[in-house]
């Protein structure tokens, strides 16, 4: 009997020191925070209203976390909110934005597990988790808060609407794309910065006489920025933004020209192996004259004097302006149904949006993104700008279209086979195919 | 009977058998499920249903071109552990078990990759071919010569294998060296007695002694080859150059999370698996036949 009570007692233990490994906890993951109200020692001000509120507690998620140089203004600013509205306590696991991170909040949305507030993508990357009807429009909203998103310019809000046309999302900054040139190497073999692809093509050859990479770019890891720039320019803003059904002529010519820089020797001996850091420390550390990427490149460079960001050169025929920009808003904040039809919940969520992308913390976004980026709203500028920072706001302000990349119209999959493929079309493979197998997906999804 | 009561048994082995079913034999049939269609997410999102679309993922693998590189490449990894990993194990093994003085320090030495995790094996590798600063780039600037592209379409699959199978020689050298050690003394001197000399004594009775212990070796080298990833994925992600050192691990990885191909990536998944199954019992098959003959 003592034998049998023990082996009873030895598989419960057992079974349950296997569960206990499934449990799900909230404070695993070492780039998740979690901000709880009684972290903060002192409540200084409390508003008259709050002393009549029953205490309530809302579930935020947000990419900003981890690494991202958001992430402290964010944890700042919920840490202020907390002590404005000492009876809300928001418990925030946020992450820095991977597909793990994605299909995560996707599956939370699919069992009902959804937060209170999410802030997330507002293209076609939140298709699926739009689709559930989950989130509350911004209309909706204004017509029981008329002040929820006032300091907002609606036409970042128009910039942040959902694919299917209607505003959810409150954003706070935006981004764009551009070509980052060490300028002091084009001073040191006489070489003017590139305007056009003559003048692109004169670089790629002097610096590729000198031992010195012309372009910094994977192929095999981050080929983005060049795809959508060469389809931008290849077909003009108009084909650009447009979602064919098959390939048009003018995005298979897009495709084809990273084939054209390619044959230049413009791309490093190892663009098919190497990865995206690499190539960025090959342009950070002067190995490398030119880079083309996105404004969050900007803060890590060390020489911000020497370095500039100026508009794509172009190429032959092409059809886009000089001076078009790839970028736009793509992310802001959700208050959900759920929060939204839960009478507790429901002000302390609009409450906590309101303070996320107010002027003074849009403003805070703003700077921590050195300050170049494009805000939702109206921002005091800084003094003492570095002469990148002072070329990225010349380069923006004197931007003559300005469009959202291809990943915020079509879907995911259709997008990532364009970006898998494009290291074979680079040594000859067909673009039109490439090009035709991704459309046929979208046109599935549809 | 040890034991005369089963019953009490059953609840040590059912906590494990419900965990297998839940996490692994579960999932399978549910993967198995979701070859069939077309997955718009890794789950279903209320709002977007997934499209049944029966044989579709099965007849893509027949014009992948990629599938056929990475099952390619995979089998040319069979081949190169069989021969590579536990050919030059078994040397080193049979080399090391002959000497007297100094032998820990050979096991060590040997088996000392196994505790080096593969991610870090692949960052040292990885820098070693790195064309700009690379090592081996820095040894050839060193001698006057052009610098090389070690991960260049020609040479990448070669680069990558040799770090994949340095590093697990030392796993196959510690499991024969322990085979070794259990082969009696009495019987090499009774061979050395009878004049058989030493390089006759590995093929004459170290061999068809070791036998049941290379066939272990030979079936763990060739099912391990259809899993390897971390590695060649390390060194080379996306099967870099041009997806030519593609194997179905890394294939199948770069399908299902950088394509979001998820129902594409279930069904590279199921090859694997069907691989793995078949290419064992064809290990079996070949050994079994083998023994019968030599009953003979």
């Amino acid at each position: 009997m003592k034998k049998k009570a023990l082996s009873i007692l030895l598989a419960t233990v057992l079974t349950f020191t296997m569960l206990t490994g499934c449990g799900k906890t909230e404070e695993t993951a070492d780039d998740q925070t979690t901000t709880e109200a009684t972290d903060e020692a002192e409540v200084t001000e409390t508003e008259p209203e709050a002393e009549a509120q029953k205490d309530v507690t809302i579930k935020t998620v947000s990419m900003f976390g981890g690494t991202d140089p958001n992430a402290e203004v964010y944890q700042q600013i919920i840490a202020d909110f907390q002590t404005t509205y000492d009876y809300i306590t928001v418990e925030d696991n946020s992450q820095s934005s991977d597909e793990e991170w994605k299909a995560s909040v996707a599956a939370d949305f699919s069992v009902g597990n959804e937060p209170d507030v999410l802030q997330f993508f507002t293209d076609a990357t939140a298709n699926q988790i739009v689709a559930t009807d989950k989130f509350v429009s911004i209309e909706e909203i204004h017509a029981e808060y008329p002040e929820y998103a006032q300091d907002t310019m609606g036409t970042a809000l128009e910039a942040a609407k959902n694919t299917d046309g209607v505003q959810r999302a409150v954003p706070t900054t935006g981004y764009w794309e551009g070509l980052f040139c060490n300028k002091d190497l084009f001073d040191q073999y006489n070489l003017a910065l590139p305007t056009d692809f003559a003048s692109l093509k004169t670089a790629i050859e002097t610096f590729n006489e000198n031992g010195i990479v012309p372009i910094a770019v994977s192929l095999n890891n981050v080929p983005h920025y060049w795809v959508e720039f060469s389809l931008l320019y290849a077909a003009g803003p108009e084909g650009y933004e447009a979602v064919p059904e098959t390939a048009p002529a003018d995005w298979v010519r897009g495709l084809e020209f990273v084939k054209t820089l390619r044959d230049l020797g413009a791309f490093p001996v190892d663009t098919d192996t190497v990865d995206n850091e690499y190539v960025g420390s090959l342009f950070k550390s002067k190995q490398a004259a030119m880079q083309l990427d996105g404004s969050w490149f900007l803060g890590g460079i060390e020489d911000q004097e020497n370095t500039v960001v100026i508009a794509f050169p172009g190429m032959d025929d092409q059809k886009a302006e000089a001076g078009s920009i790839v970028g736009g808003i793509s992310s802001g904040f959700y208050i959900t149904r759920k929060a939204w039809e839960d009478p507790d919940k429901r002000d302390a969520a609009v409450k906590f949006v309101m303070a996320q992308t107010s002027q003074e913390a849009v403003q805070k976004y703003w700077e921590k993104g050195g300050a170049v980026g494009k805000a939702a709203v109206e921002v005091t500028p800084v003094e003492g700008m570095t002469n990148l920072a002072l070329s990225a706001l010349a380069y923006t302000n004197g931007a003559t279209a300005l469009c959202a990349p291809t990943d915020s119209r079509i879907d995911p999959e259709a997008y990532k086979t364009i970006i898998a493929g494009i290291v074979k079309v680079s040594t000859g493979g067909s673009a039109e195919d490439l090009l035709n197998e991704a459309l046929a997906i979208n046109n599935d999804r549809k | 009977m040890l034991y005369k009561k089963k019953w009490p048994l059953l609840i040590f082995v059912v906590p494990g058998l419900v965990f297998l079913f839940v996490f692994l034999y579960l999932p399978f049939v549910e993967n198995i499920k979701n070859s069939f269609f077309d997955m718009t997410g890794v789950v279903e999102m209320p709002g977007s249903p997934w499209k049944f679309i029966q044989f579709d993922n099965y007849k893509k693998l027949f014009s992948d071109e990629t599938i056929a590189i990475a099952i390619g490449n995979s089998f040319r990894m069979m081949g190169l552990t069989v021969v590579f990993e536990v050919g030059f194990a078994f040397i080193l093994a049979v080399l090391v078990n002959n000497i007297r003085k100094g032998q820990q320090i050979f096991r060590t030495v040997f088996f000392f990759p196994i505790v080096i995790s593969a991610t870090a094996i692949g960052l040292l590798f990885k820098l070693f071919y790195n064309y700009n600063g690379g090592m081996l780039n820095q040894i050839l600037k060193s001698l006057s010569l052009d610098p090389v592209n070690w991960l260049s379409p020609e040479l990448a699959f070669l680069m990558i294998c040799i770090p994949t199978l340095w590093s697990y020689v030392g796993f196959y050298f510690v499991i024969l060296l322990t085979g070794l050690t259990n082969i009696s003394d009495d019987i090499y001197e009774a061979a050395d007695i009878d004049g058989c000399s030493k390089f006759k004594q590995v093929f004459y009775l170290t061999i068809p002694m070791m036998r049941p212990v290379i066939v272990t070796c030979v079936t763990l080298a060739v099912t391990g080859a259809l899993k390897v990833f971390d590695l060649p994925w390390v060194i080379a992600a996306n099967g870099a150059p041009q997806g030519l050192t593609h194997f179905l691990g890394t294939y199948m990885y770069q399908v299902t999370f950088g394509m979001n191909n998820y129902d594409y990536g279930s069904t590279i998944a199921i090859v694997i698996v069907v691989m793995g199954v078949v290419v064992s019992r064809l290990v079996h098959i070949i050994f079994r036949d083998e023994k019968k003959e030599v009953g003979r």
